[in-house]
Order: structure tokens, then C-alpha cells, then sequence
């Protein structure tokens, strides 16, 4: 299962230029006033295009990190390295405008509309101003608001959640290559930040910016993260690696200890369903049953509608189904929601393309040989 | 009433001096309050201005050294104020003004301090993370936020003003001060109770015109998205 979890992961394939966007090399903070450094000689790179979790507990370094990287925060020695270019010693405002930055608070500005929140940037790089009406509203756009409808409103008439999505698009307004993200739906409701984090995913398949992502929640970690950097106290980096490679195999005692006891669960989330063999079904009309397939029939729009045979499985089982473009934690759910031995997986349209069975959870889940 | 009337079609241009005058000598005294409070608490409000060697805690007690040195001189009795700044400046309206504006400085410097402070920190730390310098930040984000709140300080100073500028009729000949000084001098005598009377009244004229100005200037400075 291990293998299986690491090899139908899709993060191996997400960031597969390894040319460092950002590199931290031998970074230490230490405080005025303070004995104990925040950071201590932290080293690590962020390839192009990824999105990077830096997680710990509180009071473990992740945000002074993330603040060393747009100069928030001056580190006490190291470099950091931005795209190539040492950005320790250049203008601090010039280097904030090439990163995007989004924060918790979301801080948009009261006093301006919407669309002028989000061009702050592009005005003070001097942008032409039809260049700019152009950019909110695709932005608006990418964010999931309609422009027309919240282009001249002002922030205190939008909701945490509709705010935050403008916090994203100003972080994003100048086109920059580095998005700097703290806790960003850290003080969104449990639903709307399920549907945030979605969103997120769909729109960095779009833009492809390297991001350093703060969060003190694991499961949001292992979901958005294409590699976790977990910090122990004194801000040191106990294990930086991918989703996966952090819930089977933790470097030391400390990641064991944060990871959990429910790391096995949360690893279900990394199976992609597409990605898996999964068991073949035959869909009848109502003919014999076919050597030793699950049998199933549709309604008239292909939809799977009762089992009509089921080897292996005693009792009737309630029809569920799950879309292939979920995990295999959704699948787990769905047959602990409908106490259902097996769940059909399901395409877009609705249509069976093959189940998974609860005895191959604990089994044997094959990949599927890659196609491309 | 009658009489009331004829006082005051016999004292037309008399009146109407006095309230062109009183105005404006509440006007500039109001306007030196406003630059050296706005001015004083920027500077020690924004980091850059202040050197960055002082520490946090002698910032914040330079601002509130200042603002109690400002509250001081408001519980000044306006007369002994007055007294004070005569063999300074001499008689006439600079020290009328001088002194008035000291009336201002406490009200306007305790509400620019408190409007660039209740600004919300996640709005500062934003704008600076979009790459904001201070000067813009300052410009741009904290004095719009801060306006309604600091037109708010200067209204409070004309108030407080406008009666004072009554007792700077003893180093001055400007404002009503005048007509109430008048009467005092001569109550009993005829008329003399309605000179104090109308400068009494004159003065919520005044008052009355500032508000109406100050009205529509806080309309005008609050900006839409805060606006409830």
C-alpha cells in the first residue's frame, strides 16, 4: 500500500522542473531580545511551478520564514535566493511587488472598491490604465466573481470567503511568479474553505506560480501541497518531502508525532480514483451473469441504477457511487455513508467505469499503468 | 422688539465686521492647530519619521508626553492665556490667533493619533506586503482611513474655539469679543445688555456656519467604502 501511495500520488508529476524558484540557503532568525533563534539555518528550494506547505506547530518559525521571503522580516544571516537573483540586499517594496502576498486577515483596503484593491499593483508599476480594467476583470473572473457585479463594490458588502477570493486575485494582479500565502483560509468556515481549496488547486493548474502556502492544518497540507516542509520548534526543518513520502515515511519521531495516528487515513486522500485498476463491472440489460463480474443496471441515461449481481458480497448492498475524479477517501466515505460493501466510480457523464470494493482497501490497490 | 430690530439695522456694518472677523480669526487659529497637531502626530506616528534608534516605548511615550503637554495647556484659563502670550507678542490679532490655536492642538492631535491607530494592522501589514512604502502607505492608505476621524478633532476645536475667541477681545479688536466686552463694561447703561446678548447669539451663528462647512467636507473626505 505504501508503494502504491507514493506512485499514484499525482505530486511526482506536478513539479517535475526541479529548477529552484525560491532557495533558502543557511537562513537563521533570531529576535532582538531573544535567546532562542525563531529559524535556525534553514536550507531548502522550491522548484518552479510547486506548491510548497510549510506546517508546524505554533510558535515553530513557518511564518517568520514565509515573511523572510518577501522581506517582511529581515533574516539575522543566509541568503535568499528569489528566481536566481540574491534578494537580500535589493529594495524591499520593489521585491514585494513581484511576489504576490495573501494573508489570513485578507486586509483589503476599506476605502477602495474592489477593482482598485486588486489594481494596487499594477498602478504603482505604471501600468496603462485600459491594461488594468483588462487585468481585474479577468482576475475577477479566475476567482470565481463576476466582475460586473463586484468590479465597484467595497470590501465590508463581500463576505469572508468573497474576500479572501479578491485577497488571491490582488496577490495575483501583477502576474508574479511567487505567490506568498499565509493561512489564507485559515479564518474561512470548514465548507467554504473546502470549496476555496478546490478552487485553488483548478486555478494553479492555470497559472503554474511557484507557492509557499503557511497552514497549521495538516489535512489541508497533504490536499494542496505538492511538497510538505514540517518545522519543529526553533523554526528547524525536520522533513521536507512530498505529501506522501511525510504520512509513510516520517524522518524522526517529531513528524511521527505530528503527522498522527491518522496518517493512513489521510494517505487514502493522495489515491486518486482515475489512477487506480479498478475492479471491472458489466452492465446488463437484464441477460445471465458474466463470469464473476458485478453485474449492474442502468437507468436510460446510462446512470448506474441496482445491482443486479454481486459475487462475493452475501447480502443485498445499497447502490453508491463516486466520481472518478475523487479519491479514494471519498469512496471510503460514500461506503461508510451508505454501509455499502462496494462503490461504483463513475465518469463525468455519470456512467459506470469500474467499483472498488471495500475488501481492496485493505487488500492490494493496484495503479494503473501510465498512459502517457 | 422693535428696538431689538432698529439695534440691529442701526449696527448693521458694526456686525457684520465683527462676524467676518470673528470667523476668520477661528479659521486661521484652527488651521495653525490642524498643520502642527497633523504634522506632529505623523511624526511620531510613522516610523521612518521618528529615528529608528528610539525605542517603541520612547515613541509611544513621545506621543503621549505630547499629548499631555497639549491637555495641560487646554485647562489654561483662557484670560491668563492671553495675559501670558501679551508681553510676548504685544497687542493684536497674531497673539489672538497664537493663543486660540493652543486650544486646538490637544483636540486635533488626540483624534489624528487615535484615527492613524485604529487603522487595522492587517490593512497596514497588506499594503506594505504589496510592496507599499511608508510615504504611500501613510498617503494612500492610513490618512484616508484616518480623515473622518481627524475632521471630527477639528470640528471639536472650533468649538471649543469660537467662545474662546470672545475673551481674546482683551488683546485684540476682532470678533464679538468686542460687543460683549462693550456690554460688560457698560451694563446698566442703555443698550448694553443687548450688545452682550447679540454677540452671545452671534457666536452659535458662527458656530452654526462651521458646522454647515465641516458638514459637507466630512461627507466629502469619508471615503464610499466606509461610509455607513
Amino acid at each position: 500500500m505504501s508503494e502504491t501511495a507514493q506512485s499514484t500520488s499525482a505530486q511526482g508529476s506536478r513539479d517535475r522542473t526541479q529548477r529552484p524558484m525560491i532557495a533558502l540557503q543557511n537562513v537563521s532568525k533570531t529576535y532582538p531580545k531573544q535567546d532562542s533563534p525563531a529559524v535556525t539555518d534553514l536550507s531548502f528550494e522550491v522548484p518552479e511551478g510547486a506548491i510548497v506547505m510549510l506546517i508546524g506547530p505554533s510558535g515553530c518559525g513557518k511564518t517568520t520564514t514565509l515573511k523572510m521571503m518577501n522581506r517582511l522580516i529581515e533574516p539575522t544571516s543566509g541568503r535568499i535566493v528569489l528566481d536566481g537573483e540574491d534578494v537580500t540586499a535589493v529594495n524591499p517594496d520593489r521585491l514585494r511587488r513581484r511576489i504576490g502576498y495573501v494573508i489570513q486577515q485578507v486586509g483589503l483596503f476599506p476605502h477602495l472598491s474592489i477593482g482598485d484593491n486588486i489594481a494596487t499593483v499594477p498602478k504603482m508599476l505604471g501600468w496603462h490604465r485600459n491594461r488594468i480594467a483588462e487585468r481585474v476583470d479577468e482576475l475577477l473572473h479566475l476567482v470565481g466573481l463576476e466582475p460586473r457585479d463586484f468590479r465597484d463594490r467595497y470590501p465590508r458588502q463581500l463576505s469572508g470567503g468573497q474576500q479572501q477570493r479578491v485577497g488571491v486575485a490582488r496577490g495575483l494582479a501583477a502576474d508574479p511568479p511567487v505567490m506568498l500565502m499565509d493561512e489564507p483560509f485559515g479564518a474561512i468556515d470548514p465548507i467554504t474553505r473546502e470549496r476555496l481549496q478546490d478552487e485553488f488547486l483548478v486555478v494553479q493548474q492555470q497559472i503554474a506560480k511557484t507557492i509557499c502556502f503557511v497552514t497549521h492544518d495538516l489535512s489541508e497540507a497533504v490536499k494542496l501541497g505538492d511538497r510538505i516542509a514540517i518545522f519543529g520548534q526553533g523554526g528547524r526543518l525536520e522533513q521536507y518531502d512530498t505529501p506522501a513520502e511525510v504520512l509513510t515515511h516520517p524522518a524522526n519521531d517529531f513528524v511521527a508525532d505530528f503527522v498522527g495516528s491518522g496518517a493512513a487515513v489521510r494517505r487514502l486522500s493522495l489515491l486518486e480514483l482515475g489512477r487506480l485498476e479498478l475492479e471491472e463491472i458489466v452492465v446488463s440489460t437484464g441477460g445471465a451473469p458474466a463470469d464473476g463480474h458485478p453485474v449492474l443496471a442502468v437507468d436510460d441515461a446510462g446512470r448506474p441504477a441496482r445491482w443486479l449481481h454481486l459475487p462475493g458480497i452475501a447480502e443485498q448492498t445499497p447502490m453508491v457511487t463516486v466520481p472518478m475524479s475523487g479519491t479514494v477517501y471519498d469512496a471510503v466515505d460514500v461506503m461508510l455513508d451508505g454501509r455499502a460493501a462496494l462503490v461504483v466510480v463513475v465518469d463525468d457523464d455519470g456512467a459506470p467505469r469500474g467499483a472498488l470494493r471495500w475488501d481492496a482497501l485493505v487488500g492490494d490497490l493496484r495503479p494503473k499503468r501510465r498512459r502517457s | 422688539m422693535d428696538s431689538f430690530l432698529a439695534y440691529l439695522s442701526d449696527n448693521q456694518d458694526e456686525l457684520v465686521f465683527y462676524a467676518r472677523s470673528h470667523f476668520l480669526l477661528v479659521l486661521y487659529s484652527v488651521g495653525i492647530a490642524t498643520v502642527v497637531s497633523v504634522a506632529l502626530a505623523l511624526v511620531l506616528h510613522t516610523n521612518r519619521l521618528t529615528p529608528p534608534s528610539w525605542s517603541r516605548s520612547l515613541r509611544s511615550s513621545g506621543q503621549e508626553g505630547l499629548l499631555l503637554a497639549f491637555s495641560a495647556a487646554l485647562t489654561v484659563p483662557s484670560l491668563a492665556l492671553f495675559g501670558l502670550l501679551q508681553p510676548i507678542l504685544g497687542l493684536g490679532t497674531q497673539t489672538a490667533v497664537v493663543g486660540l490655536a493652543i486650544y486646538g492642538l490637544y483636540p486635533v492631535l488626540r483624534n489624528t493619533v487615535a484615527g492613524l491607530s485604529s487603522v487595522d494592522p492587517a490593512v497596514l501589514e497588506a499594503a506594505k506586503g504589496v510592496g507599499m512604502g511608508p510615504t504611500r502607505r501613510m498617503v494612500r492608505i492610513q490618512l484616508p482611513l484616518a480623515a473622518p476621524v481627524i475632521i471630527s478633532g477639528i470640528r471639536v476645536a472650533v468649538l471649543i474655539m469660537i467662545g474662546i475667541a470672545v475673551v481674546a477681545a482683551i488683546i485684540s479688536d476682532v470678533g464679538f469679543g468686542e460687543l460683549v466686552d462693550d456690554g460688560l463694561k457698560g451694563l446698566g447703561t442703555e443698550g448694553a445688555f443687548t450688545d452682550v446678548m447679540v454677540g452671545t447669539f452671534a457666536c452659535l451663528l458662527v458656530a452654526a456656519v462651521f458646522e454647515i462647512i465641516f458638514g459637507i467636507i466630512q461627507r466629502f473626505v469619508t471615503p464610499r467604502g466606509i461610509r455607513v
